[in-house]
């Protein structure tokens, strides 16, 4: 009997050594780029197409690269999207100051969120989910309540433009600055202690505490990292908008969870990838781009977004 | 009783392997209707796996088991069960907030319709209880409200709901005092007579001629002896288990210096711990010893500060150490090889070298980087000093033995050059020839200076090498015995509760 199924045994686990979870989205990109080719050629293969891609990909992508880190510790952060309208919102208060002290602001006030999140799941010893669920709905409200309800126009702040819709060497400044961010995040999470540190917290609480790691400063630490990645994607948004709003990111926590979690960083925690996240919000925004061109409506791109969610996590999730 | 001599369970040539481990090398065994047969070996001689394959938990690599003359599916615990084979477990697997009636009938429950019978079901297990000479348990009792040899008892008639024909007990008396484990002897004589065979899984060998009809041995992963009578000397059922050289398997105590590195002082956290005194000197390996419970473990957490103590004090190399703060701890000197070591020591997807330096990363920091050719070189090192097989740093942790783990964990405190070692039953789950191993590295770790405070169940451990044994009973540090001169009978009479020790000794 052990004899008839030594040799599937055997093939079953070749193919496991197939790295399957690496390649699955490199594959989904290669493809999605054939259909894109195939189906709009001269439009869809052109660099400002895909300049495009990156650029509309760039506020929920530096947000997923923050997301990355708080998964890796086996948390989750609901109150991403609403952070980023309450620091809009924020920077535009301070906006008769000037660019600099909008981004301040808004950088200062997500972080400040973001903190409050790490305290409370840490000190306040309140789950993820619920933690930053109540989140979620104070951060929307504070954006409501101190804006009136009202947009506030920023359309003489030049540099805030600046850096929503500029462009360096023909770069879009967004592009670039998601760029640059996800960078980092990989160096964060791959070349110092810091990173390693949050993945041993994610993986095994109980072994971290007892190596040494505090595990309540590494959680309060990428909160306060996902609030920072908040306040740098709302500077971006804010200032291609011209305006800020209130109103502005619903369900970007989701989306931003999606690439993270598609990219192969497990919920769980323990194990984290930020170029994963990275392609993970370069497909949604292929995926995105190729409906536009194809003139479908969003119901399609809701629906063509779960099946691959689901798709990339059941491939990935095989052993 | 033609039927009596045909066995009832026959198993031949079995053998497991696990990644990096045989935890059965050719096991054979034979059990007849009626007979009472006992199990022994040392931990980790496959007592576990052999019972797990019979009871289909557990797929053998090779080896055949037959039960009546028939092959019996191997993987199927289903097959197994139906097959009349019942399997009590050391950690009972009953739902605790679920009455009696409903735990014996879990998974085969009585019906009227759609529902559930509740009445037949209270019925028939006051049946199977009175069967088992046992009627103290109500059927409508929570299970959560028993007493441990209460819940055995349950876990015996779950079984009997089924029509067992081979009943194993995994360890049952572990859990017992002594008057428990004579009833549950009766328990298992009348099965017996009724013609059940018995698979009695015991550590301890008294039991052996009190109960048993004949005696298998097990050592690492062998049947090294077999159908021995119950009258054999334990002398020589030992001789069998460690397979004469019990005296090499530990290493020779080293002397210890005067200067103290560890002292503690009335350390208390009730329920578990209460007025802990301690000095640990340079190079002294302390054994604690105790049952079960008695706090051996919680105390170890205490000095290491993964639990904040109520009141009491730690001194490391005469500093003091705030309480909860295991970080400090070891910045102080200290590091812990926890007993729950894949759930609390090890991260098993990471490799080796990773599992190694996670207790000292700033050291490779260069900048704000970390200098991983340098972690590399200086993980593989320790690894190697402890002479880790395979010799693969980079492979995951999940791929090696327990034994090789266990050095992983040490290395990751050689690498911290720590100076107190609190090591939590260190060789539980290492195979017995990877002991002794265990033990020469830390006497090694010892004979370099670094103080060591080791929990273990193992009598024969602690006495084998440490040069001084506490004993804990119920919170307490109950007494201090020289590790070489004492005995386990020294060690147990202080360890054994008062009002259980009728019978001790």
């Amino acid at each position: 009997m052990a004899v008839d199924t030594a040799p599937t045994v055997d093939v079953r686990t070749r193919l496991r050594q197939v790295p399957v979870q690496e390649l699955v989205l490199p594959v989904v990109i290669i493809a999605l780029i054939i259909v894109g080719v195939i189906i709009r050629p001269g439009v869809f293969l052109t660099s400002d197409n895909l300049l495009n891609v990156l650029t509309q990909a760039s506020i929920t992508g530096i947000i997923a690269i923050g997301m990355t880190f708080v998964i890796a510790t086996g948390g989750i952060d609901l109150s991403v999207g609403s952070v980023l309208a309450a620091a809009c919102i924020a920077g535009g208060l301070l906006a008769e100051y000037g660019s600099w002290m909008f981004m301040l602001g808004a950088v200062g006030f997500a972080l400040l969120l973001g903190s409050i999140n790490g305290l409370t799941i840490t000190v306040g010893k309140v789950v993820p989910f619920i933690a930053t669920l109540a989140m979620l709905t104070i951060a929307r409200g504070l954006a409501l309540w101190m804006s009136d309800k009202t947009p506030i126009s920023l359309i003489e702040l030049g540099i805030l433009q600046g850096f929503g819709s500029g462009r360096v060497l023909g770069v879009p400044v967004p592009a670039i600055i998601f760029v640059v961010v996800a960078i980092a995040g990989w160096v964060l999470l791959n070349r110092t202690t810091f990173g390693r540190r949050a993945v041993a917290v994610g993986g095994n609480r109980s072994a971290a505490r007892i190596a040494g790691i505090r595990p309540g400063r590494i959680t309060f630490a990428v909160y306060a990292l996902t609030g920072l990645c908040v306040g740098i994607s709302a500077i971006l948004l804010s200032g291609r908008l011209a305006s800020a709003s209130p109103v502005v990111g619903n369900l970007v926590e989701l989306d931003a969870i999606a690439a993270v979690v598609i990219g192969g960083t497990a919920l769980t925690g323990g194990k984290a990838t930020v170029t994963g996240t990275f392609f993970g919000v370069i497909t949604f925004g292929l995926i995105f781009n190729l409906l536009n061109l194809l003139n479908m409506p969003a119901e399609i791109q809701g629906i063509v977004k779960g099946v691959l969610i689901l798709v990339a996590v059941a491939l990935q999730r095989r052993d | 009783m033609s039927e009596a001599d045909s066995p009832l369970l026959e198993v031949r040539g079995l053998v497991k392997d696990y990644p990096g481990v045989r935890a059965l090398d050719g096991v054979d065994l034979t059990v007849t209707p009626g007979q009472v047969h006992c199990l022994i070996g040392q931990n980790g001689a496959g007592k576990s796996t052999l019972i797990k394959c019979i009871s289909g938990l557990v797929e053998p690599t090779a080896g055949e088991v037959r039960f009546e003359g028939e092959p019996l599916p191997v993987g199927d615990p289903n097959a197994s069960i139906a097959r009349g084979i019942a399997t009590i477990y050391q950690e009972l697997d009953l739902v605790p907030h679920l009455s009696v009636a409903l735990n014996v009938f879990l998974g085969h429950e009585h019906k009227r319709g759609p529902l559930l019978n509740r009445a037949a079901m209270h019925r028939e297990t006051a049946a199977l209880f009175a069967r088992l000479g046992d009627e103290s348990i109500s059927p409508t009792a929570s299970v959560s409200t028993l007493r441990p040899a209460q819940q055995q008892v349950v876990s015996m008639a779950r079984a009997l709901s089924h029509s067992v024909k081979l009943l194993i007990l995994d360890e049952p008396s572990a859990v017992l005092d002594d008057v428990e484990v004579e009833a549950l002897f009766g328990v298992v004589r009348r099965l017996a007579a009724e013609g059940v065979g018995i698979i009695w899984i015991s550590h301890r060998l008294g039991e052996v001629g009190a109960l048993g009809d004949v005696v298998t041995v097990l050592k690492e992963g062998r049947t090294v002896a077999t159908e021995l009578p119950p009258d054999t000397p334990i002398d020589t059922l030992i001789g069998h288990m460690v397979g004469g050289r019990m005296d090499a398997l530990f290493p020779d105590r080293g002397p210890f210096r005067e200067t103290t590195v560890l002292e503690v002082r009335g350390l208390t956290r009730p329920p578990d711990v209460y007025d802990a005194s301690l000095t640990l000197h340079e190079g002294e390996i302390l054994g604690l010893a105790g049952l079960v419970g008695s706090g051996r473990t919680e105390l170890l957490r205490l000095i290491y500060g993964l639990d904040p103590a109520k009141s009491g004090e730690v001194e490391v190399g005469g500093h003091r150490l705030p309480p909860g703060r295991p970080d400090l701890a070891i910045r102080a000197g200290l590091g812990m090889a926890p007993e729950e070591r894949k759930s609390e020591g090890l991260w098993l997807d990471w490799s080796m070298i990773r599992n190694t330096s996670i207790a000292d990363l700033s050291r490779f920091r260069r900048g704000p980087f970390t200098d991983r050719a340098a972690e590399r070189r200086d993980a593989t090192r320790h690894l190697r000093s402890l002479n880790t097989q395979p010799d693969a740093p980079e492979r995951p942790a999940r791929l090696f033995s327990g034994g090789n783990q266990q050095k992983a964990v040490l290395a990751r405190w050689l690498l911290r050059s720590c100076r107190v070692l609190l090591l939590d039953e260190p060789t539980r789950g290492v195979d017995v020839g990877a002991r002794s191993e265990i033990y020469r590295v830390i006497a090694d770790l010892a004979s370099n200076g670094i103080g060591i405070v080791m929990v273990s169940s193992e009598l024969a451990e602690l006495l084998g090498f440490c040069h001084r044994v506490l004993v804990m009973r119920e919170g307490h540090i109950v007494d201090e015995l020289d590790g070489a001169t004492s005995t386990e009978e020294d060690v147990l009479r202080s360890a054994v509760p008062v009002h259980h020790r009728a019978k001790a000794g």
